[in-house]
Formats: C-alpha cells, structure tokens, sequence
C-alpha cells in the first residue's frame, strides 16, 4: 500500500462513515430505498461472485433469499438473532451443496435448468411441510428491530460481500473460475479440480443470499411461502448483475442501485405494467450490453498475484515414465482401442502413428483422463492413474495439448499460462509467475504479444501457445496430438528443434503425428496403431517398413 | 389396491400425453434451433387463454380454436426466431454462449408475455368445460377430452417422426440437430431451417395449449411449471428425440400421478425433480439417445 493511496482510502472512509451514518439523517421512505438499495447489491454481487467468472446460470436466487427468510421466521423467537443468522447461512450453504454436488458436474445448462424450477421446488417443499407437519401456513413474525438496525447489518454484510469477492478475485479460486469460464476442458488439463471450484463458489454465494435474506425477513411482520420465494427475485438479481457487469467487482452494484430506483419508479406509476417493462429492459440489456456498464467503462486489466517463492521440481528417477497395460476402450459397439501395451522410458520420445481413425487421441485421452478405460492399466512413475481425474493427472506432472487447439480465447495469452502455474503440483504466483510466463512465451516465440487476446492469434501461434501452457505444468510427460500438423516447412523446422530441446529438459514425451519426416527426425521409438490396435512399434525406421503398418497406410497393393 | 394401481397408470398415462405433446415442441426448439427457451410455457397458457376467449366469447369450439391459434403461434415464433433470437444466433461463436444468451433473452420474454396476459387477464384462475363426457376405460372414469389430448399426442409424435425420417426436410432438420456448421456445408438452408423447427416447436405447444384448457384451471403465471416440466422432459428423452419425448412425458404423467395419489398431490414437482436427478446421474448424456446419433 502506497502512498498516492492515501486519498483514496481517505475518500473511502469518508464514504463509509457517510454510509454508516445515513439512518440517523435520512428520512424513513430514503431510509427503506437504500435497504433495497443495499439488499439488492448483496444479492448481485453474491449472485456474480459464482455466475460472473463461470458463465454459469443461476435462477435460483429467490430459493436461497426466500430460505433464509423463512429460517429466520422460525427461528427467530426461540434462538437469539446472532444464532438465527448463522442457521440462516448454514441452510442456505447445505441446500447449495446439495444442489451444486448433484448439478455441477454437469455442463451449464443442466445447471441453469434445475436453478430454473429450484425456487418453486423449495417453496413446494416448504408448503408441504406446513401444511403436513405444523398444520397451519404462514408464520408471524414479531421482532423488535428498527429499520436502521436492518440497514446497518445489509451495510456490513454488502461490505463483507464485496470483500469476499474481492479476495476471490484474487485467489487461485477466481482464477480458477475464470478459466473454468473460458474453457471448461482446459481447465481440467490444466490442473484445476473444477467441481470442486464450482461448488465452493456456489455455496459461498448462496449462503450469503440466504443471509440476506434473513436479515430482511423482520420487515415484514407475516411471511408465507409465496412472499419469501417470489420468482421475480431471481429475475431482478440477474437483471441487475448483467446491467451492471458481472465480471468487474462493482459491476453488480452499479446495476442494482440505478434498477432498484427504476424498479421503484414503474410499481408506484405503472403496476401493472411492471413485470413487461421489466422484461423489455431486460431483453434491451442483454442485447445491448453483454458485458454490462463495466464492460463498456474499460477492459480491465489483468490482475496480478501476491509474489512467493517457487521452488524447483523435484527430480525423478525412474527409468519406465509411462507405462500401459491392456488399455481397451468402446465408444457403443466401436473398439476405439483394443488391447493397447507399451511403455515410455525416462526423456524418451515416442511416436504414436498410424491412418486416421486408428485410436491414437482415444489413448492420449485415455492418459490424460479425459476418457475411462474399459479395462487395462496405466501406470504413471510407477503410480496407477487409470481411475484419477484430469487435473489430478496434470497436476502430476502429464501436460497435453489439443487435435483442435484449445485456448482460452478471452483472456491475454499471459493469463491463458498462469492458471497451469497456480496449479501445478508446486505452484508459482506473483513476480515468480511472471518470470516463468515470460520464459515460456519466449520459449515459444510469442513473447512480444504477451497480453494480446488468445482469440485473435493465428491458428499456429494458438498452437504455441497451447504449448506454452502445457509447459507451464512442469510436466514429467508432455502428449503432443498432432502438433506439427498445418506448419510449413521452415515453422516445421522450428518446430522440431523445439521438442527436442524439451527432451533436452529431460521432458519424456508421446507425439500423435502425421509428420513422418518429424517422427524420424525426434522419436526414439514409435508405436503404429490401425483399427485400435498395436500393429508394429520399434525404431522409426524399421516399425514403418513393416509390411502390416505399409498395409494399413496405403492398403493391400503397396504391402 | 391393483384396482387403484391400474388407476394410476390409465390417469398417469392421459396427464403425460399433455407432457409429452408440450414437450415435443420444445425438443425442436431446443435440439435444432438450440434456442433454450424459457418463455416456451407462457404460449401454452397465451393458447389456452385464446382458447377460453373463443369459447366464452365468441362460442367457436376448442376443436376448431385449434384452426386460429396453431398457425397464430407458428407465425408469433417464426417472428420470435427471425427478429430477435437470430441476432443472438449470429453472435454466439459457441453452442455454450448460445445457450447462455437464450437463457438470458428468452427469460425477459417468459415476463413480457407473462406480463402481457396479466394485464389483460389479471392473475385469477380460469376454466371452462368442453368435451368432459365421462368415459370408462378399464374401470377408471376419464374425461373424453384429456383422452383426445393423448390421442393427439400420440398422433402427433407419429407424424413428427414420420417427417423427420423419412422425408428430405426432416434429414436436413436432422442434419442441423447434429452440427449447423456442417450442415450449413451440404447446402442445408439452416437459418430457413432453424426458424421452421422452431416456429413448429411454437405452434405445437400453442396445439397442447388449446387442449389442456379444454379440462384444466389455468392462470397467466403458469407457463413457467409447464416450461419447467418440459425442459426436463426433453433432457431425460434426448435433445430432438421425438420418440424419447414420448416416452418421458408419459412416464412422468404416470410418476407424477403416483406421488399425488400416494404421497401428497402438492409434491408434483418435487417428484418431477427426483426424475431429473436420477436421469442425470445414471446417464448425464439423456435416457434416450439424443436424434444426433
């Protein structure tokens, strides 16, 4: 913390104070705006501490506000309020974990759909168990708490919020999330245990959304089921984020607090067109303005991490890196891969070749867990991995890059390299990963782009740039599909030497290629497969003469 | 108790034609324009709330309502689909953002047009009885019109599936479920394309509309269950599958039905739920396949 801060801290103290003191100024109707001022910025900026850096879609905001709602109508009287808080968050944390555990292993709009109905589900549930264990419904709710006692804690929680978010977006955990965003399979490649960011985030936010909701439960004196999860919540908090811009930390307060006057605005001249002026604000805002005010206010900048120390890798002693026992995988009644055996020795270079089709992604996929085997082993430095989940294997040190070249196109080629140095078995940050990113795009030759967009690169140099990420694992085992393919010859030339001074690094490798010249250039070894199998492996020169490996490139006729 | 049991099953099965007629709709939408739409419940009640006017007003009978708002809705979706979802079809560079920005665009229609039917029909329940001639089928007394909704349900998925493969539209349509990019390359039309599957998902959901309110209460806020229901009907069946469609609605009218007579009528959804959850953890990809494959 500098000192040409100091202004701006000063501004924010005064702000704060200003803040903090508005009850004892404002009159009771300016008093009952910002409580919606401030619910709703709670609400936001929870909604976009999960939703904002995933692309994922909540509509379920209503369920967890309405839950803590009700939590604090029943508990209200008979537990003191700090206590009624804490159930209040500890419901809404455990029916997210529920949800987010069953959900969020799956793609997004699966996501999106369950969140659709889930406020009407709880609320059936609520009813059910009214009506059938307590035998009356709705609830009264007597408590003695003034307005400004309402506003002063939605003042501390929206700060604790805001504070959360920051620090998350901060964290490997907002990086994560941001990369999870971006590409979810890179993710995973790159050492990220996605379901595990995902629900973390998600049960964050939804707690503090029940705790909103709790805290402005005492406004009204009766809550029934339909007041608590009112569906238009929901809508409002997306609303509000998007205007606003998801992505930036003040983006979901700048929405709610110009909405929550408009909104105030149309029920008190037009109630019954409310909900149509809302749904054409909200197409107009959608259209308009993807990214919200943020976005079109700037492209922020790339954040920076907190420097530490890294420490150099390990050394590995083993001389088998890799080794596949019987691998066998079925896509239906297809035998992708069919009793698949070889090994990888320490710093060896092996080629895995044969016509298209053959089954050589499936196993590369199948070592970097992308795929299950049917049955058969993989042993990594001498370590089963044939049941461990991607960013496990990436973390263990096997990088891989993509047939079809996976980056993430919206974040600078800088970012698309340091969530795999965050996450990597020993992980680099701050002015470490900054050196480290620097070497690696010059490794690749794309050092002077470096905060370009990935989208905007050209195909090849995506394909560096998949590299560099790859290398950015410290890998022990790099799986290269089809990397040379589409260079021309003097790039193919450039491309050669450089694997080979990654064997130089001690870096053991598996290339898919259709480049024979590379393959006789850089392999040690190569494996052929045809129709799923292991038809011929040894030495380039004399694997590729073998009459079965001429028959299954050029057919009958040449073998 | 087989007595009620067999009871279950005949009244199950009459409510899932409804599902599965609302939900073929949506898997055209969804599985080939790849239009996520929330708003798809609120033609349904828009229909039914047509429908009622008609009878009430006019005196025209539900059946021959049929003739008014089938094409009414096919013309309103085609405008949906070319006006205001094409420019969100054209900016998406990926099926995720796609899905995002339907999500998003037709969850602000979902109020437009909930907002529209409450401003000029308020938010009290309406019904109207036509066809409720009792009729006796295995010794469970049903009504004659919820078996015609069956009965066009049925029709309705045979004459879909009998389009899609075995006609030229219906492969270019497949075609485009599978991938529009490589459709677009065999010389398929598929913005055209896109826009009659989606505007057939409208017009067949505003058919399901007409009949459900031959026999159900309904009011302007209930599209959103019936879209609920049919999304998940439509991802438990496949993206696109007809035939899957089918068979989810009906076994969801029968589940449905059972927890309501066995368990408590107000925990419908909840049982809709549990169906979706078990569906997605023992086969995240649909029961049945999607009509890509």
């Amino acid at each position: 913390m500098s000192l040409k801060h100091a202004p701006l801290i000063a501004l924010g103290l005064v702000g704060a104070l200003l803040l903090a003191g508005l009850p004892l100024l404002a009159s009771g109707y300016v008093l009952a705006l910002a409580i919606s001022m401030l619910s709703f910025t709670a609400l936001a900026t929870a909604w976009s501490l999960f939703c904002g850096p995933t692309h994922y879609i909540s509509l379920a905001s209503a369920a967890f506000f309405g839950l803590g709602a009700y939590m604090a109508a029943i508990f209200a009287e008979q537990v003191p309020w700090v206590i009624v808080l804490f159930i209040a968050a500890g419901a809404g944390l455990a029916v997210a974990l529920v949800v987010g555990l069953s959900t969020l292993r799956l793609s997004g709009v699966y996501f999106a759909i369950f969140t659709f109905g889930l406020a009407e589900l709880v609320r059936q549930l609520v009813v059910w168990y009214e009506v059938n264990i307590k035998g009356t419904m709705g609830r009264y709710l007597f408590l003695d708490m003034s307005q400004a006692a309402i506003y002063w804690q939605l003042l501390a929680l929206t700060a604790a919020t805001l504070a959360v978010s920051w620090l998350v977006g901060r964290s490997r955990l907002g990086l994560a999330a941001r990369v999870i965003g971006d590409d979810e399979v890179v993710a995973r490649h790159s050492g990220i245990d996605t379901t595990r960011v995902k629900v973390v985030l998600f049960a964050l936010s939804c707690a503090i959304m029940a705790l909103t909701g709790a805290i402005m439960a005492p406004r009204w004196t009766y809550i029934d089921p339909a007041i608590a999860f009112n569906p238009m919540i929901s809508f409002q908090v997306v609303i509000m984020a998007l205007l606003g811009g998801a992505g930036a930390l003040f983006g979901p307060a700048l929405g709610a607090i110009p909405l929550v006057v408009l909104f105030e605005l149309l029920t008190a001249n037009f109630p019954n067109a409310f909900s149509v002026l809302l749904g054409i604000a909200f197409i107009v805002i959608v259209y308009g303005l993807p990214r919200g005010v943020i976005g079109l206010l700037h492209d922020w900048s790339p954040r920076r991490e907190r420097p530490r120390l890294a420490t150099p890798a390990p050394f590995a002693s083993q001389t088998s890196i890799l080794a596949v026992d019987g691998l066998h995988k079925s896509f239906g009644g297809l035998r992708a891969v069919d009793d698949v055996s070889f090994r990888v020795e320490l710093g060896e270079i092996v080629g895995l070749i044969g016509p298209n089709g053959s089954g050589k992604t499936t196993v590369l996929n199948l070592i970097s867990g992308a795929l299950r085997p049917d049955a058969g082993q993989i042993r990594f430095e001498g370590r089963s991995i044939d049941k461990a989940q991607p960013y496990r294997i990436a973390m263990g040190g096997i990088a891989r890059t993509f047939q079809l070249v996976r980056v993430l196109p919206s974040m600078s080629l800088r970012d698309n390299i340091s969530p795999s140095l965050a996450f990597r078995a020993i992980p680099a940050t701050g002015c470490s990963a900054d050196v480290a990113t620097d070497r690696l795009l010059q490794r690749v030759g794309l050092h002077h782009c470096s905060e370009t967009r990935a989208a905007e690169l050209t195909y090849i140099d995506q394909k560096r740039l998949e590299l560099a990420r790859a290398l950015a694992l410290q890998p022990k085992l790099l799986l290269l599909d089809e990397w040379l393919a589409g260079l021309n010859p003097t790039e193919l030339e450039e491309g050669i030497s450089l694997i080979q001074s990654l064997r130089h690094d001690g870096v053991s490798i598996v290339m898919v290629e259709h480049v024979m010249h590379a393959i006789r250039a850089l392999c040690d070894r190569c494996v052929v497969m045809s129709a799923g199998r292991v038809i011929a492996a040894g030495v380039p020169h004399h694997a590729l003469c073998e009459p079965e490996v001429v028959r299954a490139y050029l057919g009958e006729a040449d073998a | 108790m087989p007595m009620l049991l067999l009871d279950i099953l005949v009244s199950g099965l009459v409510l899932g034609g409804v599902y599965a007629l609302i939900s073929m709709g949506l898997t055209l939408q969804y599985g080939v324009a790849r239009i996520m739409n929330l708003a798809y419940g609120e033609f349904l009640v828009g229909a039914a709330f047509i429908a009622f006017w008609l009878y009430t007003e006019v005196k025209i009978s539900p059946l021959l309502g049929l003739i008014f708002a089938v094409p009414l809705a096919f013309l309103a979706n085609w405008a949906i689909y070319r006006w205001l979802l094409t420019p969100l079809v054209t900016r998406a560079n990926s099926r995720a953002q796609l899905e995002v920005d339907s999500i998003l665009a037709t969850f602000g229609l979902l109020f437009i047009v909930q907002g529209i039917a409450l401003i000029i029909f308020g938010g009290q329940y309406y019904s109207y009885g036509y066809l409720a001639i009792p009729v006796s089928i295995l010794g469970t007394q049903l009504a004659l019109n919820r078996i015609l909704a069956l009965l066009f349900a049925v029709l309705v998925a045979i004459g879909l599936y009998w389009g899609l493969t075995r006609t030229r539209s219906g492969t270019a349509i497949r075609a485009i479920a599978v991938d529009p990019d490589a459709a677009r390359l065999v010389a398929i039309d598929v913005p055209t394309a896109s826009a009659f599957a989606f505007a057939l998902g409208g017009a067949l959901v505003a058919a399901g509309g007409v009949l459900v309110s031959m026999f159900l209460t309904f009011n302007a806020a209930m599209g959103v269950v019936f879209t609920m229901k049919a999304l998940i009907v439509v991802i438990v069946g496949g993206l696109g599958n007809i035939m899957g469609a089918l068979a989810v609605g009906l076994a969801l009218g029968v589940i449905e039905t059972s927890v309501s007579r066995l368990v408590d009528p107000g925990l419908t959804l909840a049982a809709t739920y549990a169906l979706f959850m078990v569906a997605l953890l023992l086969r995240p990809q649909g029961i049945f396949r999607s009509l890509a494959r």
